[in-house]
């Protein structure tokens, strides 16, 4: 079956599952407090995460085209559909930066102009930190994420309505845009992360945190990929992928999880070992405040992908595969959690205490349903956005045939064997 | 039984060789008197390591004071050739391990002369935390065992300490890694030798028969030793970093340095062996096994990696901006624009400017750019190491002790001299094993042999295939 | 192969595919295969023998475990019991000290210990002297080999003739 064809079934399944984060979204935002924190951050954290997901999707596709890769070929049309939910994710941002405009939220420290008055580290920021820069490197860097997305894809698309031209001239097309694609992802994919989740915690900072989130986003798309694989497979498409192409794909799994863990020890040990007040805060609220999530983090990211996908017959069996891919799909976006949450709470806090005083810069005590853990309203959501990734996702996917007859390598991931 | 191979892939095996062919290529410059080029740069490279072994008993006769270190700048040119030792000495395992792991099949042309490379740059390196200990003869001072010197233990928490050990673990683990590859190539030589030579290469060779069975524990042994070592090589130049990122000293304390030093650490490793191949290849004439699609190839992991080593200059230099911490934003301001502007430049232009030239496919293919700009590297990483060491403690906290630090001849000689040691190994190396992997070319041949892929491939390849 | 005196019947194959396709017939024929012996590791060979997957990488696993217990149990010992001391005020329990060299040791004994364990059981070393069959083995000629020693004439006949239908080239007989 070269065609996808999205079951009605299907259909009403996911529109249901984006339902119910649409509920949840209006649940959260009823029953909050006077800033709606919970429910922007929310928001944030789900867009920020699966618009991550999708760009990946685009620098995974220039990477392996830059290293001449040929056994992901007969699934490619995956990562070609999964890039063009940068639009919609483009979209969802739109509310958050119209939110800063017109200070409906307070998910950002700097956008509060008062906070920032009193504040010399704020002021010096704010050359960076600020409406302006937010809102249009948002739009300039998505946009050019889209438009190389768009290129790839087109191409690959025309190269299979064309005859096979012996000097693959389509190709040498694309090596040349995925090759020029690749350090334009290195710097632009730095400078909004710092914008869209490092300045969360706005005094904070760390200079690998914006390779640390994108190697998140990186776990993050391969186990959904291996999901989407295994449903696929399961309707009766995608014949061609065999179990040696599963094994690989739960290599990258294997392999970048544990690339994760490294970034992630070398960002902590650094941090926890030099012990300097202005960087050790992040973590010391952390463990101290929400050790749930700290602890969580590591045992959903490293100890269980860790010890199921050392062994060579759990990655080759779907069983396994989809069970690690779940706990590392939810263990990235638990991390994005644990990412954005103490911050947002902290500022919502400053925020709330203009003109208490005291009260500034209180932190969660005790356990905090939505900010220390994630709550159903939180699960919900992300149901909600999942859903609509998959939909939207899906939706691209059987607009094209899902086998690249005329890719140059066709005949290596065919015959792939490991 | 090979799988299909896409006719885009260029070969990487040109000239239509046989099995025999590459055996008769790659094992002939072990029997052959070594050509005057050869002698000539022997004696230069022992003349240079004798000049190394004379630094050394300087230095320790006359003591560290024969250095210019002063109290503000405690590292000098020998920690910034320690480091740059031990970042060269990455490639190796780079080729042999990740690039496996990854199926890039042209690694299988450099591998054996890179491991031999990263096995020779590790031994440079190791001299340098010793010697700079001044008292050579305490040197076992740094071994875990307990004694009776205070604190009883070595401090197992230093990163120092944890250096000893990622570097003795990765020269221990890239020599069983190498050897064990050379293992059924020694066997090769030895099948076409005589007399006494035939004695000692099967010494060499461990016995090697070529059974099936043993084979496929070979195979399964470097698999696994490639997947140990790949962690491993990202840990050693990680430590290397904690050395200077675990302090609180600014432009050292800052959490990028380990990707980074590892990023850097590859493209150093990966410009020297483009130095040593270009020479190799012409000189053993391996031309055909060390094609352009290799150079080419290697050419675009230097630009990949010097891209990366310029996001992480940048972000470094933006965070410490961001951060609004003045001595961090001081430390930055004086690397780039304080007594030591020069060095920085020097690593700005030759790491991340002068690799982007490699965007051009016509200069990325030209034997002399890719010489020159691998020289341009192995200056810029040295630089890169120095402007971090040097630049940065010159300037510290107390603008009292603010200082400037130039080397005597005795450091710059123990810096030439470890360059002499380094290439009378080499040059052994390349007289005495087979330069290539014989046996994985040969492995590779029906999928990357002239005849069999690429343009000019024999029509019906691909049907055989099958 | 280290028994003494074995009378061994090989036949030389100038390529690795035929030297699959003569495995495979030689399977079908039940023929006693003692050893095949080629230049380079050939893929497909192992399952065609009825080579079992080797275990070597649950060796190294093991290695591997005792290495991450030996680091980080010894580091622990010293610093919380045997001489407990305060470094840059961090507890004597400092778990993420303790990593970098844990995870060194754990690489060290886990490719230490399979290295060692691979010669060992291959029987290779040092000083280790294998007969050879053929010089060109290790260069380009692939072998096939059968333990003649106790074989009567029609056997050997039967063997011979397997070979001159294979497409071997040559066929030779020693004594090792």
């Amino acid at each position: 079956m070269n065609q996808f064809v999205l079951e009605a079934k299907h259909r009403t399944l996911l529109l249901t599952g984006v339902g119910i984060g649409v509920l949840c979204l209006v649940l959260t935002f009823l029953g909050d407090d006077e800033l709606h924190t919970r429910f922007w951050s929310n928001y944030l954290h789900n867009t920020v995460f699966f618009l991550g997901i999708a760009f990946m999707a685009v620098f995974v596709q220039s990477a392996f085209i830059t290293a001449w890769a040929g056994w992901y070929t007969s699934f490619k049309r995956v990562w070609e559909a999964a890039s063009t939910f940068l639009v919609p994710a483009l979209i969802l941002m739109i509310p958050i930066i119209a939110g800063l405009w017109g200070h409906f939220h307070h998910l950002y420290h700097w956008a509060d102009a008062e906070s920032v008055a009193n504040d010399p580290v704020l002021q010096g920021k704010s050359s960076f930190l600020n409406t302006s820069w937010y809102t249009f490197g948002t739009l300039i860097i998505v946009g050019t994420w889209i438009f190389f997305g768009y290129k790839l894809r087109s191409l690959s698309l025309q190269e299979d309505k064309m005859a096979q031209t012996a000097d693959f001239k389509i190709h040498k097309q694309v090596r040349i845009w995925a090759a020029a694609f690749l350090p334009i992802a290195g710097f632009s994919s730095a400078a909004v992360i710092w914008q869209w989740v490092m300045s969360v915690d706005a005094h904070w900072y760390s200079t690998l945190f914006a390779w640390y989130t994108a190697v998140s986003w990186f776990v993050s798309l391969m186990a959904l990929t291996i999901l989407c694989l295994i449903f696929m497979k399961g309707k009766g498409y995608f014949e061609s992928v065999t179990d040696e192409h599963m094994h690989d794909l739960g290599k990258y799994l294997f392999a970048f999880s544990i690339f994760w863990t490294y970034l992630w020890f070398s960002q902590f040990m650094l941090i926890w070992y030099a012990n300097v007040g202005e960087e050790t805060v992040y973590f010391q609220t952390r463990m101290e405040q929400y050790p749930v999530l700290f602890y969580g983090n590591l045992l959903l990211n490293f100890i269980t992908p860790f010890f199921v996908l050392m062994r060579n017959d759990t990655k080759r069996k779907y069983g396994t595969l989809a069970f690690v891919s779940i706990t590392v799909l939810i263990g990235h976006w638990w991390d994005f959690f644990q990412m954005i949450k103490p911050g947002v709470l902290h500022t919502a806090h400053e925020v709330m205490a203009h003109g208490h005083g005291a009260e500034g810069g209180h932190h969660a005590a005790g356990f905090l349903m939505g900010f220390t853990i994630p709550g159903l309203l939180e699960i919900g959501t992300f149901i909600g956005f999942l859903s609509g990734f998959i939909l939207y996702f899906f939706s691209q996917l059987a607009k094209e045939p899902l086998h690249p007859t005329n890719d140059p390598y066709i005949e290596e991931s065919l015959h792939h064997h490991v | 039984m090979s799988a299909p191979v896409s006719s885009i892939r260029e070969p990487l095996i040109n000239g239509g060789k046989t099995y025999h062919q590459i055996t008769e290529d790659i094992c002939s410059p072990t029997e052959k008197t070594p050509s005057t080029a050869w002698v000539i740069a022997f004696i230069i490279a022992v003349a240079g390591l004798a000049f190394y072994v004379f630094c050394v008993a300087w230095t320790v006769w006359v003591g560290i004071g024969s250095w210019d270190l002063n109290r503000t700048i405690g590292w000098g040119w020998d920690i910034t050739n320690f480091v740059w030792w031990v970042g060269i000495g990455h490639a190796g395992t780079l080729i042999s391990a990740i690039l496996l792991l990854f199926r890039q099949k042209w690694r299988t042309g450099v591998n054996r002369a890179a491991e031999a490379m990263t096995i020779f740059a590790v031994m440079c390196a190791g001299q340098f935390p010793l010697i700079h200990m001044g008292r050579l003869w305490l040197g076992f001072f740094i071994f875990p065992y307990p004694n009776t010197r205070g604190p009883l233990w070595v401090n197992f928490n230093s990163p120092l300490l944890w250096d000893v050990f990622a570097i003795s673990t990765y020269f221990t683990v890239s020599l069983l890694f190498w050897y064990t590859g050379l293992v059924p190539d020694f066997a090769t030589v030895r099948d076409r030798a005589k007399g006494v030579r035939r004695k000692i290469y099967n010494f060499l060779s461990f016995g090697w028969t070529g059974s099936a069975k043993h084979w496929q524990r070979w195979e399964s042994l470097s698999l696994v030793l490639a997947g140990l070592a790949t962690p491993l090589v990202l840990s050693v130049h990680t430590i290397v970093s904690f050395d200077f990122a675990t302090s609180v000293i600014p432009g050292w304390h800052t959490t990028i340095f380990p990707p980074y030093f590892v990023a850097g650490a590859i493209f150093s490793g990966f410009a020297m062996v483009q130095t040593l191949m270009l020479m190799t290849r012409k000189v053993l004439k391996l031309e055909e096994y060390i094609t352009l699609a290799h150079i080419e190839s290697m050419n675009k992991v230097i630009l990949a990696t010097g891209t990366i080593v310029g996001v992480a200059y940048l972000t470094e230099l933006f965070i410490a901006w961001y951060s609004g911490y003045i001595y961090e934003q001081y430390a930055f301001y004086n690397r780039v624009l304080g007594p030591y502007w020069w060095s920085y430049v020097g690593m700005m232009s030759c790491n991340v400017l002068s690799p982007q030239l490699f965007w051009s496919r016509k200069i990325r293919r030209s034997i002399w750019w890719t010489f020159l700009m691998s020289i341009f590297v192995n200056i810029g990483m040295w630089f890169e190491r120095f402007v971090i060491i040097a630049t940065t403690l010159a300037r510290d906290y107390l603008p009292s002790s603010w200082s400037y630090y130039t080397p005597t001849w005795v450091e710059i000689g123990l810096f030439v001299g470890t360059l002499g040691l380094f290439f009378t190994l080499y040059l052994i190396f390349s007289r005495v094993a087979p330069t290539v992997a014989a046996a994985e070319i040969k492995s590779i041949l029906k999928t990357s042999g002239d005849q069999y892929t690429g343009p000019n491939a024999e029509k019906h390849s691909h049907a055989e295939a099958h | 192969m280290n028994k003494e005196n074995t009378e061994v019947l090989f036949g030389l194959y100038d390529d690795e595919t035929d030297l699959l396709k003569a495995v495979k017939v030689a399977k079908d024929d039940h023929l006693d295969i003692m050893d095949v012996f080629t230049p380079f590791p050939v893929h497909g060979l192992d399952p065609l023998l009825g080579l079992s997957e080797s275990r070597l990488h649950i060796a190294g696993f093991i290695y591997g475990a005792i290495g991450t217990l030996t680091a980080f149990l010894f580091m622990t010992w010293v610093f919380t019991r045997d001489w407990p001391i305060i470094f840059g005020g961090k507890p004597y329990f400092s778990a993420p000290a303790f990593i970098p060299i844990t995870f060194e040791l754990t690489v060290l004994f886990a490719a230490v210990g399979m290295v060692v364990t691979f010669y060992i059981i291959c029987g290779l070393g040092p000083g280790v002297v294998n007969p050879s069959l053929d010089d060109r083995i290790t260069d380009d000629k692939f072998c096939i080999a059968f333990d003649t020693s106790n074989a009567d004439e029609s056997v050997v006949e039967k063997l011979k003739s397997f070979f001159s239908s294979t497409g071997a080239s040559e066929v030779n007989t020693k004594t090792i």
